[in-house]
């Protein structure tokens, strides 16, 4: 064998997004209904199967799910919120009313021929209906039936009323209280309404239980690989987000300390922090001592701070050290620019006292920054969609590489009922006659 | 609510098969983005064997709240490694790099996240693991993949530099503020989370084909696919995404309000339904057939959106959250207090559906960790055991996986292949350890 090729230059020629369609789908053998209403959790679990090439149906009421009108602002394009425009990605869109007898007959015909299930109800809500996961699963023993709700289907809170929101699941959770800007020294909520538990993300709450799932979803496959049998999942959505903390937990049970906010340092040890600088602000990250160390002498203080002589990270991770050094720090970023410092980083890596040991300096970007990032326009994250009903949109997308089953995005949404012919004639042999009277009845 | 398929579900836990029985997993993987993805999987029956550079291992190991390590280990170690075999192999060492060979050949997946290149450099690449194993599934999880401008430019990330360069803080914080970094490490256990979703895929893929493959991932990458309706959003009206604090600005209403008692409640009352239940509660029925707030996207609009939050805002001031979490289950919307870890750790629900699970680990005794938030209900994922001092499983691991005489064990230690703890905090076994607990092959 010759030279060998590079690294990136080989794994580029098998996994770069625009090679997608030269290749092979991992889950095209798998039919899903999504029968979520009013969550984002579900459509975004059934988007995560749909960019595989699973064939996911996705099923509404006959007006349509009301998520789709949950959209920034209340703009609309083309007639679709921007959420929904974003998660509607190769799914069939078809409409079917559960509220009447001969819909939910259709539905168990559905349910007979599909691998996966996903429904949002309030617990009950099916059973009742008499579409549960225990009914259906005499249909279809074979069937994988995924519930996400705000308590989950048991526990003692199982029964409330309550609907699902994404706000709501970011306060329930505990990831909000210790989240946000600390208060100022005799301030008041009043002087400083922006010093308070604060969320995050837009629905990173509905994300994270749609993403937990989507992986119990293919455990449960990979199960059903071995044994022939279906199960029944149960997801309540803050459980989903709280697993994602870290640490807290174990602090109050080991030390009765409950987290409070902590503005942009961390908690969690020093150095790692977003700084202010001339224009804008960067991150800091310098989390073994030689990091830190190598940032102070980017800085020019190695002798002024004794850097030389530091000897454990954990002698500045205390509160009353992080909250000094980080007067001292931010005095000196304040003098570069977000892109100085970022240079000084990758330079100090290459000829620094302590290269190659290079202290992490990341900028601080809108999201419009990073929406025209070169890096990641080269990687296929924001490369437009050419959708026949909503024309070229952006969205999110190539979120990771495969060589072999890579995603892809073959639309991005569709109106509610658009593939009510194609779906219905194909598992339920409807044809336009026999529709149009389902279609009279209300039940379609 | 399908009752007889979760009843006892807690206490018949351990009573059932878990899903990825039979699957090994290899991993390199430091901090979190690296361990939280094979954390998962061992949560769901994989078997994990985590390769740590001795004496210190991962660098996860010096990170603690205010330096408070519970029982000599880091509080943030014990949340991604649960049900892990543990073993200290430098790889920088030839004979270390035979035995990870040695294991590759047998196993069924590969984790790492170093940064792009340095696995090749140690004899243990993707490339090097295909002459060994086809069938492997091999994922790296980095900060910017692994090729394009930054991978080249061998820009070191983290958790931080994601969160700014993906633009997820600066849209995360109250409008007029600066960025605000997320208080949980989001963009790495997110990133792993949904790394686990391209794993299972590909597994289900294998089961089929009997093909493995490589998958990349990139943690800004991650967090952007979760940040919906931001995008189109940018594309469309040619405007960044702007930050709005508490406020969801894709549902109305919905935000956190300040309560009698100074503490905070997150509201949502979207549907028309939900709205009018809300007013009712607030006393002021008449305000749902308000002109301004007559439909959810007219509540959406600016002025209309600012005024109804006003309204609810002078009302929640008046009450506890307790107050109206109750009128929220009667009136039929969506609210809870800002919940701390306190709350969260005494949740009698979560308590009750063992999301909240009692560990009884050989080294740390009883505390309650999080369980994996999706219940299978015929194979439940759980907690066994918790973390373990570095190198704690080589001889375990040597001798049953691999099935090594103690001569070829000794020669491996000798060269330095193999080897255990630093006597340092975070690496070492807990004070009252009696040499003896939890040790799988105990000659003593």
């Amino acid at each position: 064998m010759g030279e060998q090729q590079r690294w990136q230059d080989w794994i580029r020629e098998r996994d770069d997004p625009r090679i997608a369609s030269t290749k092979p789908e991992a889950l095209d053998d798998l039919v899903v209904l999504d029968l979520s209403y009013k969550s984002f959790a579900g459509c975004y679990c059934s988007s995560l199967l749909a960019e595989f090439g699973a064939e996911v149906l996705r099923i509404e009421p006959p007006g349509g799910d009301f998520i789709r009108k949950c959209t920034p602002y209340g703009i609309l394009y083309k007639g679709e919120g921007l959420n929904y425009l974003s998660e509607g990605r190769n799914k069939f869109h078809i409409t079917l009313n559960l509220e009447k007898p001969e819909g939910r007959e259709l539905l168990k015909g559905l349910a007979a021929q599909a691998d996966v299930l996903i429904e949002t109800f309030r617990p009950g809500q099916m059973d009742e209906w008499g579409i549960g996961y225990e009914t259906l699963r005499e249909i279809n023993p074979r069937l994988i039936y995924a519930s996400i709700t705000p308590f989950g289907q048991f526990g003692p809170k199982s029964h409330s009323r309550m609907p699902d929101y994404d706000n709501v699941i970011q306060a329930r959770s505990g990831n909000q209280y210790d989240n946000g800007e600390m208060l100022p020294e005799g301030k008041t909520y009043d002087d400083c309404p922006w010093a308070v538990p604060t969320k995050a993300g837009p629905w990173i709450g509905w994300v994270v239980a749609g993403t937990y799932m989507a992986v119990g979803i293919l455990a449960a496959l990979h199960w059903r690989e071995q044994t022939g049998e279906g199960q029944a999942l149960d997801v309540a959505t803050y459980e989903a987000y709280t697993s994602l903390e870290d640490w807290a937990a174990i602090w109050y049970q080991g030390a009765g300390v409950v987290s409070e906010r902590f503005g942009n340092l961390n908690i969690g040890g020093w150095l790692y922090c977003f700084a202010p600088t001339q224009d804008g602000a960067v991150f800091l990250g310098g989390l073994r001592l030689e990091m830190w160390q190598a940032f102070a002498d980017m800085l020019g203080k190695w002798d002024e701070w004794g850097a030389a002589e530091w000897k454990d990270l954990a002698d500045f991770s205390t509160r009353e050290e992080q909250l000094k050094w980080a007067e001292l720090v931010f005095a000196e970023t304040r003098k570069y620019t977000t892109e100085e410092l970022v240079r000084m980083a990758v330079e100090y890596g290459q000829k620094g006292r302590l290269a190659p040991i290079t202290p992490v300096v990341a900028p601080v970007c809108s999201p419009q920054e990073a929406m025209r990032d070169p890096n990641w326009l080269d990687r296929g994250i924001f490369t437009p969609v050419q959708d026949p009903v909503y024309g070229e949109v952006i969205v999110a997308q190539s979120q990771y590489k495969l060589s072999e089953t890579p995603i892809r995005i073959k639309w991005v949404c569709r109106p509610v009922g658009y593939d009510n012919e194609y779906i219905y004639l194909k598992y339920l042999g409807l044809g336009p006659r026999r529709l149009k009277r389902l279609k009279e009845a209300g039940v379609i | 609510m399908a009752e007889s398929t979760w009843r006892d579900y807690k206490e018949t836990k351990f009573h059932k098969p878990l899903p990825l029985k039979g699957i090994r997993v290899l991993e390199v993987c430091t901090l979190l983005l690296g361990p939280s993805g094979p954390g998962f999987l061992a949560r769901l029956g994989a078997e994990v064997i985590k390769c740590e550079v001795p004496p210190m291992g991962d660098t996860l190991r010096s990170m603690a709240p205010f330096s408070y390590f519970f029982k000599d280990q880091s509080t943030s170690l014990i949340r991604p490694n649960p049900n892990k075999y543990w073993i200290g192999l430098d790889l920088h060492k030839p004979e270390a790099q035979k035995v990870f060979l040695e294991l590759a050949a047998k196993a069924d997946i590969i984790e790492e996240n170093l940064r792009p290149g340095v696995m090749e450099r140690w004899n243990v690449g993707y490339r090097q693991i295909l002459e060994v194993n086809p069938r492997i599934i091999y994922i790296a999880k980095t900060g910017f993949g692994q090729w394009g401008q930054y991978a080249e430019e061998n820009r070191p990330s983290n958790d931080g530099a994601a969160q700014g360069m993906s633009g997820y803080a600066w849209i995360s914080r109250f409008p007029g503020r600066p960025p605000l970094k997320n208080r949980l490490y989001i963009c790495d256990s997110y990133g792993a989370l949904l790394g686990e979703v391209a794993v299972l895929a590909a597994l289900h893929y294998r089961d089929r084909t009997g093909k493995g493959q490589y998958i990349e991932l990139s943690q800004s990458e991650a967090i952007m696919r979760t940040m919906s309706w931001v995008w189109p959003y940018q594309q469309i009206t040619g405007k960044c995404a702007e930050p709005a604090g508490n406020r969801d600005v894709s549902i109305c209403p919905a935000d956190t309000f300040r309560c009698a008692d100074d503490s905070f409640v997150a509201i949502a009352a979207p549907d028309d339904e939900e709205f009018r239940g809300l007013c009712r509660a607030m006393g002021r029925p008449e305000l749902a057939d308000d002109p301004r707030f007559k439909d959810h996207l007219t509540r959406l609009q600016e002025e209309n959106a600012v005024e109804i939050l006003r309204i609810i805002a002078e009302w929640a001031r008046t009450k506890t959250p307790e107050e109206i979490e109750r009128l929220a289950e009667e009136y039929g919307f969506a609210a809870s207090r800002v919940c701390s870890i306190k709350d969260v750790v005494e949740n009698e629900h979560s308590r009750a559906r063992g999301f909240l699970t009692e560990v009884d680990d050989p080294l740390l005794g009883e505390f309650l960790d999080y369980e994996f938030p999706v219940m299978m209900s015929k194979t439940s994922p759980r907690v066994r055991w918790s973390v373990r001092p570095v190198g704690f499983d080589n001889e375990f691991v040597m001798k049953y996986i691999l099935g090594k005489s103690d001569e070829e064990i000794r020669q491996l230690y000798e060269c330095g292949a193999l080897g255990k703890w630093a006597q340092v905090r975070g690496r070492r076994p807990p004070p009252d350890w009696d040499g003896r607990a939890g040790l799988i092959l105990s000659h003593e």
